[in-house]
This record gives structure tokens, C-alpha cells and sequence, in this order.
């Protein structure tokens, strides 16, 4: 009969591998991306580079060029703060401030949380386009932006926990709405801020179809729209550990937002898949 | 901008219930609080009537046009909804879509089920092991396809694993078999994370005490896990379900999109990448959102199988 010891030994060990598994594409890019042309082409391929090759760092960067890196920040960074600027408010407004048509405003939010992205993708292009917005900053950032139905209901469900007591209390003091929000809902806010920022930095960060779509010009593309032709085969003068090491700069950013913000990121991703 | 004490008053009682109270700091409060909270929400709604509502019904609204962007938009009819049923590349669309689902939800379900079985344990260490598991989901579908080429790739570290076992690996993306499955792994890879989250979540509130019941009686484990757990997280399956088959429809198309372009000969090429293609390709605007809308339906119908075989499950036990 096994022990409960050695039972715990063979489940850490299927734990392990299963993650190894599970991980494996993402490992075999890190070394890939060191790899020398020769090694990444060899069959079989090798586990590790013989010596890493750096220098696949260098022209992916060369490839990519900071103007994307700095389009992708402005782009990701710029999508999370009007979320913000236009979330916070509302959800305030909805949560705690009295008023008629509270319950009409929030079931017109829910409605388009059950269509996904890409069917509204045409129209939403058309509109940008007439607004004459096609490669510009205000084209990518401000109608992703404006898709901040579940920013607000999640904001709104975070504000209407708070005790009554507290805002009323600042209420007959002489704060202004305003100022409760921001002397008492923000600071309070501070956990479902993280989960928010977290998400929604990550969903922006990894976009593809729309900043492709609205921004194809070089001079204002974002990281994924720079890459995915590499994946296409269309850019044989890229060597694919180059390509590699080009996926791995478009992760760091991501996977350290994800490190750092794993406890809120995970519970916001639990909340939104139990709607 | 302050508000004077008075007016907050008998807002408190408003709090209560409606008070018949009609005073003048009562009717002075209201209007500040209604003048507040439109204007807290006006950014909001306005982007939200701009780029939300506007597109949805945008999009229904130009089915019944013929439009190139540029041109004037020429109203015909219900012309692009009956092109669909006479289209060749629409109905091998369709068919691509649905062997995605098929193809695609019910391992993405049962693996990341054992493998939410398994992490869900208090051994050291598992925090850090659980980023190995969680890490698929935060490649983006441009750096998740430039992994996947590689590893697709002729001399790939997935022929290199086939040829352990003695099988020749074809040449993934461009077989006209094995394309289709190759993107369906990738997919199910991506799709895990979620899955394992989503069931980790649904474990918790599974109660404790039933597998000591079980355990007395001499149930081995695995058995456990299917007859005890397995029935308890029925609701998050469903839910999960439901997501993965959303996700098959629509989400499988950035990647067939960066990685096959459809193809070979359209074996990858969902409704949502021929709608994408026609709309920036063809530059056929009604058309797409013909297709857009299709697929909308497709997804709603989806929706209420998933829950009408919920019910039906309900109703015989």
C-alpha cells in the first residue's frame, strides 16, 4: 500500500511534468530565441543553444525599432487610463448617487458584454474611418477605449459595497461628489483598481485585429501587428530565432504585469467568468 | 463645489424609501444628485452610444447595403442574406467553424478538468508551478503563432517528438489534413489556462467532507474524482462550455489569419476570417456584415442548445 508520503511525491512530480508540458512552447521560444540560424533549423533540433546567441535580441529590436515598443505603451497605457477616466465616474454615479434611471443605465451595459469583438469589428472600423481616425493614435486608443461596459459594472459592484455610512457621513460634512470619489472611493478602490489595471493592460498589450486593421502604417503600428507577418512566412530575410527573440520582447511587459498582479488578475478572470 | 449640509438631509431619508417629502432642500439635493451623476456619466455613455451601440446597430443596418467605404452605400434588399445561402465558400466556412468546436471544446474541457484536479493541492511550491500552467494564456496570438510556426515546422520540435514513435510528421500547416488539427492543439493550448482557472474556482466550493465518505468505503481516487468532483463542478462546465465554444467560433481566426492565411484551399478558413476577409479584402461591406450577423446567430443558437441539454440533464435526473 503506498504511504500518503510517497503518494504526495508521484503527484508533485505529474504536477511538474504536465507543467513542463503545458510550458514546453513557451520554453522552447526562450531558447529558440538564442538560438544561431544553424541550431534553429538543425533536425533534431537542439534542447538548448550551444552558445546563446545575443545578438538575435539585438535585430529583433532592430526589426521592431522603439518607435513600435513606444507605440505599443502608448497604445496599451493610453486604452487603460480613458477606461479609467471614463469608468470611474459612471460606475460612481450608478453605484451611490440617487438618481432615475440608475437600473435603465445598467441594463443597457450588460447587453453588449454577450457579443464578442470580432462580430462588431466591420462597423466599428467604419465609424473610426468616417471619424477620419485610420492611422492615428486617437483611432487605435479611443474606440477600444470606449468598450468599458465591464470596467463599469465592475467598478459599480466594487463602489456599491462600500458602507453608506462613510459616503454620507462626507455627504453632510459638504463634500462634493467629486471629492467623495476621489478622498473616499478611490483609496478604497484600490484592490479592484489592480484587478482592472491588470486586465485590461494585458487584453490591450496582446491586441492584434485592431490596431492591424486601423493602423497598418509603420509609423503607428503596435508590437503584434510588427510580428505577425513573421509568423506568416512572408519575411524570409528574418532568421526564426530572430523572429523568437521578437516574441519574447512582446512578452516581457505582459508576463511581468502578470507575475506582479497574478492574486487580482486571476480573481477579476474568476469574477467576469461567473457573470 | 460644495454641497451645503442641509440639502444632503433628506437624502437619507430618500435612502429609505420615497419619501413624500417635498421641501425645497429635498427637490435642491435631487437635482444636484441628477445633475452630478450625468455629468459623472455623460464620457462614458457618450463613448459607449459612440463606439458600442452606433457599430451594433451599424452593422445590422448595413446587411441591407451594398458599400465599398468609399462610394455612396446602394440599399438591396435582403440581397446579401439570401447570397449567403447559395455561397460555396460561406457553407465550407461553416463547416471549417463547426469542426473547430467539435474539434476543439470537448478536450480543451476534460484535459484542463484532470489538470485544475491536479494543481488544486496545498503541496509547497504549487504557486510558482501554477504560472507554468497559466503563462499559455498571456501570448498574444501573434506570438503564440510565431512559437507554433517553429514548432510546426518540418524539422519542428513536434515531428522531432513524432519520431520517437517512429511517425513521419507531415508538414503541419500547409497538409490539407493536419492544418486544421494543428490550430486546434494550439487553440486548446491557449484555451487551458482559462479553463484551469475556471475550474480551480469551482473546486473551492466543493465541500470536503464528501470523499471521506468515499474514502471509507474504499473508492480509489480516480474513481472519486469522476463520481464526486466531476458531478459538483457541473455548473462551471457549462459555463466553461459555453465560453470554449464562443471562443472556437470567433477567437480561432487572428491565428488561422496570421498563421494560414484560411488556408490550405479554405481548410482553416472560419466564418469569422471569410467576414474579415471580404470586408478588408474585398472590401465588401454589406456582405461581411451579412456574415457577421450569420455568425451571430450561429453563436446565440450555440448558446441555447447548450442550455437546453442542461435542462434536459436536469429534468432525468
Amino acid at each position: 500500500m503506498r504511504t500518503p508520503r510517497s503518494h504526495s511525491v508521484l503527484r508533485y512530480l505529474a504536477i511538474v511534468l504536465a507543467g513542463l508540458v503545458m510550458a514546453t512552447p513557451l520554453l522552447f521560444m526562450v531558447s529558440g530565441s538564442l538560438k544561431s540560424a544553424a541550431e534553429i533549423n538543425a533536425f533534431p533540433p537542439p534542447l538548448l543553444p550551444e552558445t546563446p546567441i545575443w545578438q538575435n535580441f539585438v535585430e529583433a529590436w532592430n526589426y521592431l525599432t522603439p518607435r513600435v515598443i513606444l507605440n505599443t505603451f502608448v497604445f496599451s497605457l493610453g486604452i487603460v487610463g480613458l477606461q479609467l477616466v471614463l469608468s470611474l465616474p459612471a460606475a460612481f454615479a450608478l453605484a451611490k448617487i440617487p438618481f432615475k434611471w440608475a437600473a435603465a443605465v445598467v441594463a443597457t451595459l450588460v447587453v453588449p458584454l454577450f457579443i464578442p469583438g470580432n462580430l462588431t469589428l466591420i462597423p466599428l472600423f467604419v465609424v473610426t474611418f468616417q471619424l477620419g481616425w485610420l492611422n492615428t493614435y486617437a483611432g487605435l486608443i479611443i474606440p477600444m477605449a470606449a468598450q468599458c461596459a465591464f470596467a463599469i459594472l465592475m467598478f459599480r459592484e466594487f463602489f456599491a459595497g462600500l458602507p453608506v455610512g462613510l459616503i454620507e457621513a462626507a455627504r453632510i460634512d459638504g463634500a462634493s461628489w467629486g471629492r467623495v470619489l476621489t478622498a473616499i472611493g478611490l483609496p478604497l478602490a484600490k484592490p479592484a483598481l489592480a484587478t482592472f489595471c491588470s486586465i485590461s493592460f494585458l487584453t490591450a498589450w496582446n491586441m492584434y485585429i485592431w490596431p492591424q486593421v486601423i493602423a497598418p502604417n509603420p509609423a503607428n503600428r503596435v508590437i503584434n501587428v510588427a510580428l505577425a507577418p513573421l509568423a506568416g512566412g512572408e519575411n524570409s530575410m528574418i532568421s526564426p530565432s530572430v523572429g523568437l527573440a521578437g516574441a519574447v520582447i512582446a512578452m516581457l511587459p505582459v508576463l511581468i504585469v502578470f507575475i506582479v498582479f497574478q492574486k487580482w488578475y486571476l480573481k477579476g478572470i474568476v469574477g467576469t467568468g461567473l457573470e | 463645489m460644495s454641497t451645503p449640509a442641509l440639502d444632503t438631509q433628506p437624502l437619507r431619508q430618500d435612502e429609505e424609501k420615497r419619501t413624500p417629502d417635498r421641501s425645497y432642500g429635498y427637490r435642491r439635493g435631487r437635482r444636484v444628485d441628477a445633475l452630478t451623476a450625468a455629468a459623472f456619466l455623460t464620457p462614458g455613455m457618450l463613448a459607449f452610444a459612440l463606439f458600442v451601440i452606433l457599430p451594433a446597430v451599424g452593422g445590422l443596418v448595413l446587411t441591407f447595403f451594398q458599400w465599398d467605404l468609399f462610394g455612396a452605400p446602394r440599399w438591396v434588399g435582403l440581397d446579401n442574406i439570401i447570397r449567403l445561402f447559395g455561397d460555396a465558400e460561406m457553407w465550407q466556412a461553416l463547416g471549417v467553424t463547426a469542426l473547430f468546436v467539435l474539434m476543439g471544446v470537448l478536450p480543451t474541457i476534460l484535459i484542463g478538468f484532470v489538470l485544475a484536479v491536479l494543481v488544486n493541492t496545498k503541496l509547497p511550491g504549487i504557486a510558482a508551478i501554477r504560472v507554468f500552467y497559466f503563462a499559455p494564456m498571456i501570448a498574444s496570438a501573434a506570438v503564440s503563432s510565431l512559437i507554433w510556426v517553429n514548432l510546426y515546422s518540418t524539422n519542428g520540435l513536434v515531428n522531432q517528438a513524432l519520431s520517437w514513435i517512429g511517425v513521419n510528421g507531415p508538414n503541419w500547416l500547409s497538409d490539407l489534413t493536419w492544418a486544421r488539427p494543428a490550430l486546434v492543439i494550439m487553440m486548446i493550448w491557449g484555451g487551458l489556462p482559462l479553463v484551469i482557472i475556471l475550474y480551480l474556482a469551482g473546486l473551492q466550493r466543493v465541500p470536503d467532507d464528501i470523499y471521506a465518505a468515499a474514502s471509507l468505503d474504499g473508492a480509489s481516487k480516480w474513481r472519486q474524482v469522476w463520481s464526486m468532483t466531476w458531478p459538483n463542478v457541473w455548473g462551471t462546465t457549462v459555463l466553461i462550455a459555453v465560453l470554449q465554444a464562443v471562443s472556437f467560433v470567433s477567437g480561432s481566426f487572428e491565428i488561422a489569419l496570421i498563421m494560414t492565411d484560411g488556408g490550405p484551399l479554405g481548410s482553416t478558413q472560419s466564418i469569422a476570417l471569410y467576414s474579415y476577409k471580404v470586408a478588408f479584402g474585398q472590401r465588401d461591406i454589406g456582405y461581411a456584415s451579412a456574415l457577421s450577423l450569420f455568425q451571430l446567430v450561429l453563436m446565440i443558437a450555440i448558446v441555447v442548445l447548450v442550455r437546453g441539454i442542461v435542462r434536459f440533464r436536469k429534468e432525468r435526473s
